[in-house]
């Protein structure tokens, strides 16, 4: 993470002179997919930087040590070799952004980044994931416990039931959902979101990052959500800093698309290792 | 029944959609076409091979590729039964000159500028993108007038120009582009415009990724142009988009609807009220809102005023294709003298009677404006003879300003009468009609007098009193309709009176023809200034002392004396909305 939001008063009237027009968010969805498309090398490229983007991520409960390094054994080397060499990017140290896990996983996961040689943030998700249903106490001590073993970015799920009364909180990134919802990152959403950060920095400067999490699986899917953020923001926000994209299976897509550009055949699952 | 044979004149920015909406109804309805096409595009001539190809009926669809200057031979060849014209306001208002006379109908579709207006209480940032879909990409038909509020100028003007900062521009299908070119006349077109309101006063934002060759023009904003400047009057051209601001609601109606242009128009509002009110305030044959552009060949679009008075898609575009069975053939009546200058300049001068035998006629009409006798501006009166030559009695002779004042009349009363409930227009309908059954015997004798039977007098008068009601009967029918169609959201077809009616009665049947006309018109919810039966024009005087005591004033305005001239003062006048002109062929 770059610069914290410095964050400013709570002024309401910004949030009641909010207006949105569903219908022409939803025009502008379809067209953002409808309209942008790479080819080529071009996608190659992308597909790369959407590599650099993504959150790989594991938050299942049979988690344990063992499937954790190799995770972060593939966040260190998210595209095969030969592939990364065939496109001469070998040696620009492409790795995903960061790795999330549950707290309790958080130490494998330094270990295992370490004796990778790896410096990737970890991040946690943490305060009573994924429904936040908590105490408070017990949530402040998740977070404290989550940065002791080594976590450096924490994914707070927020109070909802403060957000339908009213009550609103500040942060550094907004995250469309936990992704263990029924309708996790949509285009709609996300450009009304993208619109609210655009509007926060006009007005006070501050950068917001944003994430999308959840339902992003397929390499076309992430190409997508690049343009979008692309057009609304501007390549600003097309860093690891400000944009992360939260998600498991994409990772193997990405590669298998790359695979094709580079041999120009598709590979079968067992061509390219499991994360 | 189907027309004909269509002619299709199309401009030279148009495109293939375009083509098709017009080609394809009328094909539907049975009609075959001929399509005249700028030379610089090949895809019409594909598309009348594939036709061509289609086995059974090889000449349906003809397309001939060649400059503008064919519009008009191909107007007037004799096979042709319609024409319908798209394109730039001077050669629709030539083809209409050169198509007088002829029995060719012309459907018109003028002028490809439409307005955006911005209220304060919108999403700016989907009206941003809205106005990058409408102006700056290849959507849009031509160039946009935007209305914003003022008190979200600055917003607006901030987001707009740093999306236009993302666009680009080029050549390619491909996605990464935004935009193409029309042309190398379109872009000398918005260059000089740019250039003139740069001169002007206004500032011009220009921005995007474009290449710097000649038919590439970046996308451009202009604001601050001074409203009274001849560029802010004429239409915008493609990209270009003229922004200015507005205070209030009303404002923004009366800006809006202060052009001559009536094409399409879209309300960006989040409030319900708010969008409705300003939907329907606005004079536009098109209204979208909280969207623009927004097409489906079920909803019919067109425009008003200067923008034609042709309709595409949905039922109405499809009985453009078609005419009532059961209309006489029309003779094309051209006159070879005719000389629009002189006609119906002067006013014959018409001699006084001679002596008076008999007892002395009453005194002689007035002009009946503004629901009440006036005296004609010129202060003389013409004689109508009867049917045995005697004189029958006097009627005003109208001129130029009393046209002038009778159609300010008209016009001051069409707010009020429009704006009355179909069933209060039918209860006056009606009760014109029962005054006139009670003038029966008066109206009766009077046709007696021009030498009309008795029994056939009183059938007139009945059949007048009837086709009264029955009109008055229909206004309750005619309305609004609503409309589903593939497009996100409901779609309301306004039927909406025109305005001020003029109409000019014939001869004959002086009293039935007058009431046929009138009624329609008033049905509908127009007010008329009305040119009765030159030859016995005291029926429709008889008639105006009924209207005096029921009608509101103004809504109906009679105006005696020479018909030709009185023809002129009306088609030159520039505040009526229609004319229908019954009379000699000239």
């Amino acid at each position: 993470m770059s610069a914290h939001n410095r964050g400013t008063d709570l002024d309401l009237s910004w949030i009641s002179k909010i207006q949105v027009n569903h219908p022409a968010v939803l025009r502008r969805a379809e067209q953002i997919q409808a309209r942008r498309t790479v080819k080529k090398e071009w996608q190659a490229a992308w597909l790369l930087k959407a590599v650099t983007f993504i959150d790989l991520t594991t938050l299942s409960g049979d988690d344990t040590s063992s499937n954790i390094q190799r995770l972060c054994y593939k966040a260190k080397y998210p595209i095969r070799e030969d592939l990364l060499k065939a496109l001469n990017m070998h040696d620009k140290g492409i790795t995903t952004a960061a790795v999330c896990v549950y707290p309790a996983r958080v130490c494998d996961a330094v270990r295992a980044l370490k004796a990778a040689g790896c410096n990737i943030p970890v991040a946690s998700v943490a305060t009573g994931f994924p429904a936040g249903q908590t105490h408070l106490k017990t949530r402040l001590e998740e977070i404290r416990l989550a940065v002791e073993d080594g976590a450096t970015e924490i994914d707070v799920v927020i109070n909802r039931s403060l957000v339908l009364t009213g009550q609103w909180e500040g942060s550094d990134f907004i995250k469309t959902s936990t992704g263990k919802e029924t309708v996790n990152a949509t285009f709609p959403v996300a450009i009304v979101m993208l619109r609210a950060i655009r509007d926060f920095f006009w007005k006070t400067g501050n950068k917001i990052g944003f994430k999308p999490a959840g339902g992003i699986r397929s390499a076309k899917d992430s190409l997508a959500w690049l343009s979008l953020v692309k057009e609304e923001l501007g390549d600003e926000w097309l860093k690891p800093e400000l944009f992360r994209i939260g998600a498991s299976t994409l990772l193997s897509d990405i590669e298998r698309q790359i695979y094709h550009h580079v041999t120009g055949r598709y590979a079968a699952y067992h061509d390219l290792p499991m994360s | 029944m189907r027309t004909g044979v269509i002619g299709l004149i199309l401009p030279p920015t148009f495109s293939f959609l375009e083509m098709m909406w017009r080609i394809c109804p009328a094909l539907a309805m049975g009609c075959t076409v001929v399509a005249l096409v700028p030379p610089t595009s090949p895809t019409p001539l594909l598309l009348a091979q594939l036709a061509g190809e289609l086995g059974s009926f090889p000449g349906i669809l003809n397309v001939i590729s060649g400059p503008a200057s064919l519009g008009p031979i191909l107007a007037s060849q004799p096979a042709i039964q319609k024409v319908a014209f798209c394109g730039a306001l001077e050669e629709g208002r030539v083809l209409r000159r050169s198509l007088a006379g002829k029995c060719v109908e012309l459907g018109l579709a003028l002028g490809m500028e439409s307005l955006l207006l911005l209220t304060d209480t919108a999403d700016v940032d989907s009206a941003v993108e809205g106005v990058v879909d409408a102006a700056w990409s290849d959507r849009g038909p031509g160039g946009l007038r935007l209305l914003i509020q003022e008190s979200v100028w600055d917003e607006f003007m901030r987001r707009l120009q740093e999306r236009m900062g993302r666009l680009r521009s080029g050549q390619g299908l491909d996605g990464a582009v935004d935009m193409g070119t029309r042309g190398a006349a379109a872009c000398d077109l918005a260059q000089r415009f740019v250039h003139e309101a740069q001169s002007q006063g206004a500032q011009v934002f220009q921005a995007g990724d474009v290449p710097p060759k000649s038919p590439f023009y970046p996308p451009t904003l202009v604001s601050n142009l001074p409203p009274a400047s001849p560029c802010a009057q004429a239409e915008v051209p493609w990209p270009v988009v003229v922004a200015s601001p507005f205070r209030t609601a009303k404002e923004a109606l009366a800006v809006a609807n202060g052009t001559p242009r009536g094409g399409s128009a879209s309300v960006w509002s989040e409030r319900l009220g708010q969008a409705l009110e300003l939907g329907y305030g606005l004079q536009m044959g098109t209204v979208w809102i909280n969207a623009h552009n927004l097409r489906d060949p079920s909803v019919p679009t067109g425009g008003c005023k200067e923008s034609g008075c042709s309709w595409h898609g949905g039922p109405d575009g499809l009985y453009e294709y078609l005419r009532p069975s059961r209309t006489p053939i029309q003779v094309s009546c051209l006159s070879k003298n005719m000389n629009y200058d002189t006609f119906g300049l002067a006013v014959p001068s018409t001699l006084p009677a001679g002596p008076e035998i008999g007892p002395s006629p009453a005194p002689p009409y007035g002009l009946f404006v503004g629901g009440r006798f006036q005296a004609p501006g010129a202060r003389s009166s013409r004689p109508i003879q009867d049917s045995s030559g005697n004189l029958h009695g006097y009627v005003a002779e109208g001129g130029a300003k009393d046209i002038r004042g009778a159609v300010e009349a008209a016009h001051q009363a069409a707010p009020g009468w429009a704006g009355q409930s179909p069933g209060a227009r039918a209860g006056l309908l009606w009760a014109l009609a029962a005054a006139l059954e009670r003038r029966k015997s008066t109206l009766a004798s009077r046709l007696e007098r021009q030498g009309v039977e008795l029994k056939a007098a009183e059938a007139e008068v009945e059949l007048s009193a009837r086709r009264l009601r029955a009109w008055g009967a229909r206004a309750q029918a005619q309305g609004h309709t609503l409309q589903v169609s593939g497009l996100r959201g409901p779609v309301l077809r306004l039927r909406e009176p025109l305005g001020v009616l003029a109409v000019v009665c014939p001869d004959e049947w002086p009293l039935l023809a007058f009431v046929s006309l009138l009624a329609p018109a008033l049905a509908c919810g127009n007010t008329v200034v009305m040119v009765p039966s030159a030859a016995c024009p005291l029926l429709a005087l008889e008639v105006c002392q009924d209207m005096a005591t029921l009608f509101p004033a103004g809504l109906a305005n009679v105006v005696t004396g020479d018909r030709d001239h009185l023809t002129r003062c009306l088609a030159l006048h520039q505040d009526v909305q229609a004319l229908w002109y019954f009379g000699s062929a000239q």
